[in-house]
């Protein structure tokens, strides 16, 4: 996003960007592949390396204590070349940020006294859903701050790569949010379930049979440390859109620049170019909103949150509106796995279910509005 | 009160009475035995998709994930113990002879399930019909009778239509295009016949075929009046198979790259060329286009069949998720946005269905199904033993004779009016069914959330395989402006199509 951006954020995109280039762009198809492929576990190491997971975190947790503005342009330029490793980076900060936001490493600190050591690694989340629909895993009190679980979480992202997941249980008339090492005991790890998109951000079911975990924060408010974390999350999942669609876009330029129709570039047949223009509409909008949104989160302005459920809510429609027209500026080509429209168009759709069902969250908004929250 | 007078007039206005009344026209000149026939077809594709075909779907886009030049052979083997490869082969060229409108309720159908393995049956009709477009009787019965005895022997005998080139896809369907087009697929005459090189890619069907109805020219600085079409087997010298391309979706299906390198075709196997195209009335690059709208016209109420098909599988994904699945304490088949989305499906998929049926209704009437449609003829074929089909016609069909009178009806005899009708309304449908497919995947996905992404859940599926129908047989814009030119600007004489 360029709008109001100052130097130092210009100089880290740039580094991300290169990053993105070097490590991401020309290995993404093969990348794609899996589970038919080996997973990019030598990127995930870079990435690692270099600060992208736990970005939001303090430094006694390992983290970069990065701000939304800066979480946000990391994922966009990411997703800008490749989705699936800014969807590693999302769903590990999405899971540490409601164990931090619920104060809940100082709480794991005095059960296990280990916490640099969870702050620092890869953290899995069922984040395709919303935690209030996750009703498949039951919590039997056990030790202080210790629960048995037993049941089953579908679609858990980065279960089978991380070293621990955050997983949401229903607990009363609510639902609670646990952590739950998966090595332990009575932790059973499924196949890499196949999906749209996002491939190289693996999701698997996980299977819970008698395995322990320890409760985050309160028990029964997980919506409310869901809350807690939602306004940035939600910018997260728009900046990722925005970055796919800044994608799409870019390539379908180039292309309709070179590829002849009719004995002239197809950029200079109106329908084309008027294709690609209600692509830059919705591009540059979004792209506007993005960094509003950021400029309002910084200075924590009244209502920016439901800017932000706004921002993912408009992001992710429109970035699968945008990458289907990106496929077809291409046509034929734009179908094939041999450039990256198809992939993009995947990516949306998966990026546009993060959080849950977007007519739920639509339904939930104006659910907010009527109960006084500013919307504008 | 009544009168005619003037009427000719005023119904000569736009919308024009002949356009509206496709299905008015037809229901009293088709034969009665259309409806069962149809009522057959459908209910064998049912069983098909309840044994094959939904069964199978997830598996064969598993194993194309895995190993992308994986061929099914197994479910073509299948179709064609099923006799789905000359269900609609007339049986004068040894087919079963069912109406070839059935064949896009059978694609809806097949589709549903999954459109890859709609399309292993219904791209061998684009193939089919391309060379049916030629109206080389000789070369038909050849051909045809070559499918008919694969089916025989269990050795599928598929055809493919080879047309779409590296630098030139959407040109190579439009006279207009053409004529500016970047082709490389050269067809040098030689004594005897034709050689050919160059390549063609997105052959939908490719490596599993026997038959390739080929596109080339003679003049590649001049297509639109050098267009040769010929058979070319994939045992011939000078042919061989590229790469299978790695798609998004419809993985079951391959897109074939083919190659030719001093490819000698005889020329007994030329179905179409300027030489041939000489004794008939319209000038050369005309009749190409004739050809070619006879054969789009029905194949483009295939792919809106595709199109229908596909909304309907994401739509009954939907509906089945809705049933069973809470969402916020209730199920989501009571939440009342979720009963207007899944309206808006059944819409969707209601009039992508219509769409076809009618462009079907223009086919029957004006297009390539015409004198199949002839109700003495229907009839005759239907019930003249197949013995005597081929001890008295099938000789007939090899005279020059026959071809030439063939070609009189569909080249000469056609009127203008008449071609832009049947291409109007296939591009309207083609390109209307299949953003309803497109739309309906998308829907789905919406209602379903993140398992919609899931593949095991099928929605996503539809949807990679959807995108794929707003590209192929003419980009859904290339469409749009068919059908301004066809019945819209032909009215607007100030209209220019392909000049902007």
């Amino acid at each position: 996003m360029k709008c109001g951006m100052d130097p130092e954020l210009a100089m880290f995109e740039q580094t991300v960007l290169d990053f993105a280039s070097k490590e991401l762009l020309d290995s993404r198809q093969e990348n794609d592949r899996f589970p038919f492929g080996p997973l990019f576990t030598d990127v995930l190491a870079k990435a690692r390396a270099v600060g992208f997971f736990s970005v939001t975190m303090p430094e006694e947790l390992d983290g970069s204590e990065m701000g939304t503005t800066e979480l946000c342009l990391l994922l966009e330029s990411l997703s800008r070349v490749d989705a699936s490793l800014a969807g590693v980076v999302f769903t590990d900060t999405l899971a540490k940020e409601i164990v931090y936001r619920a104060r809940g490493f100082l709480r794991l600190k005095e059960l296990t006294g280990k916490v640099s050591e969870l702050g620092g690694s890869l953290f899995a989340f069922p984040s395709q859903s919303d935690p209030a629909d996750c009703v498949g895993i039951t919590a039997e009190p056990a030790a202080e701050g210790s629960y048995v679980l037993s049941g089953k979480a579908d679609y858990v992202v980065l279960g089978g790569i991380a070293d621990s997941a955050v997983l949401p249980v229903r607990t009363g008339d609510g639902f609670s949010f646990f952590t739950v090492d998966l090595a332990g005991a009575g932790i059973g790890i499924g196949e890499p379930v196949q999906s749209l998109g996002l491939h190289a951000c693996p999701a698997v079911d996980i299977t819970l049979d008698g395995a322990s975990g320890l409760l985050v924060g309160d028990e029964g408010q997980g919506a409310e440390h869901l809350r807690r974390v939602e306004g940035r999350m939600n910018a997260a999942c728009a900046a990722m859109s925005l970055g796919v669609m800044k994608g799409s876009f870019e390539e379908a330029v180039a292309y309709a620049k070179e590829r002849q129709q009719g004995g002239r570039e197809i950029v200079n047949w109106s329908e084309v170019r008027r294709m690609l223009a209600r692509m830059a509409v919705k591009m540059k909008a979004a792209d506007m909103i993005v960094a509003e949104l950021c400029r309002s989160a910084e200075g924590n302005e009244p209502g920016w949150e439901m800017g932000s459920r706004v921002a993912a809510l408009f992001a992710g429609e429109a970035s699968v509106e945008l990458t289907r027209d990106g496929i077809q500026v291409l046509g034929g080509n734009g179908y094939m796995e041999d450039y990256g429209q198809e992939k993009r168009f995947r990516d949306a759709g998966q990026i546009r279910s993060l959080m849950g069902l977007a007519p739920i969250r639509e339904l939930k908004l104006m659910e907010s509005y009527l109960a006084g929250e500013p919307l504008y | 009160m009544f009168s005619e007078d003037g009427n000719s007039e005023v119904l000569e206005r736009e919308p024009r009475f002949d356009d509206i009344t496709c299905s008015l026209r037809s229901v009293s000149k088709l034969p009665r035995g259309v409806f069962p026939e149809t009522r057959q077809v459908i209910a064998d594709a049912r069983r098909f998709n309840d044994e094959v075909v939904r069964p199978r779907a997830l598996e064969l886009d598993r194993m194309k994930h895995e190993d992308p030049d994986y061929l099914p052979w197994d479910l073509v083997e299948e179709a064609n113990r099923r006799g789905f490869y000359s269900m609609f082969i007339p049986k004068l060229f040894g087919g079963h002879g069912m109406n070839m409108p059935a064949l896009s309720y059978m694609l809806e159908e097949i589709g549903s399930g999954c459109s890859a393995i709609s399309n292993l049956v219904g791209v061998h009709y684009l193939g089919i019909a391309t060379l049916c477009g030629s109206w080389n009787t000789r070369l038909m019965n050849k051909i045809m009778r070559d499918v008919a005895a694969g089916e025989k022997s269990g050795k599928p005998c598929l055809v493919s239509l080879a047309i779409t080139e590296p630098g030139a896809g959407t040109d190579t369907e439009e006279l207009e295009l053409i004529s500016r087009a970047k082709v490389t697929c050269h067809a040098e005459k030689v004594p005897g016949g034709y050689r050919v090189n160059g390549r063609k890619i997105f052959i939908s069907n490719g490596h599993l075929s026997t038959w390739h109805i080929t596109i080339a020219y003679s003049d590649l600085d001049n297509p639109a009046e050098t267009t040769v079409m010929m058979a070319i087997k994939t045992d011939m010298d000078g042919f061989s198979f590229g790469r299978q391309e790695h798609k998004m979706g419809q993985k079951g299906c391959p897109a074939s790259e083919l190659i030719f390198e001093d490819c000698f075709v005889p020329d007994e196997l030329v179905c179409f060329d300027a030489e041939q195209a000489a004794r008939y009335a319209r000038p050369m690059a005309k009749i190409t286009m004739q050809v070619l709208d006879y054969v789009l016209s029905a194949s483009r109420a295939g792919v809106g069949a595709f199109g229908t098909g596909v909304a309907r599988g994401a739509y009954e994904e939907a509906l089945r998720f809705a049933r069973e699945t809470e969402v916020e304490g209730k199920l989501l088949i009571n939440h009342e946005w979720a009963q207007c989305v899944l309206a808006e499906m059944y819409k969707n998929v209601a009039l992508a269905r219509l769409s076809y049926i009618e462009t079907n209704y223009a086919n029957g009437m004006y297009g390539l199904f015409k004198v199949l449609n002839y109700k003495p003829i229907f009839y005759f074929m239907k019930y003249l033993p197949q013995s005597l089909v081929d001890a008295f016609l099938e000789p007939l069909v090899d005279l020059d004779f026959v071809t030439w009178l063939f070609r009189k009806i569909y080249f000469d005899w056609q009127k203008d009016a008449e071609y832009e009708r049947t291409s109007g309304w296939a591009s309207l449908s083609k390109f209307s069914a299949t953003d309803a497919g497109e739309r309906n995947s998308e829907l789905a996905l919406e209602l379903m959330g993140g398992a919609g992404v899931r593949t095991d859940q099928v929605a996503e599926k539809h949807l990679r395989d959807s995108k794929l129908l707003q590209i192929y047989e003419g980009t859904n814009q290339l469409n749009r402006l068919n059908l301004f030119k066809c019945m819209i600007g032909r009215s607007a004489p100030e209209a220019k199509v392909f000049e902007d």
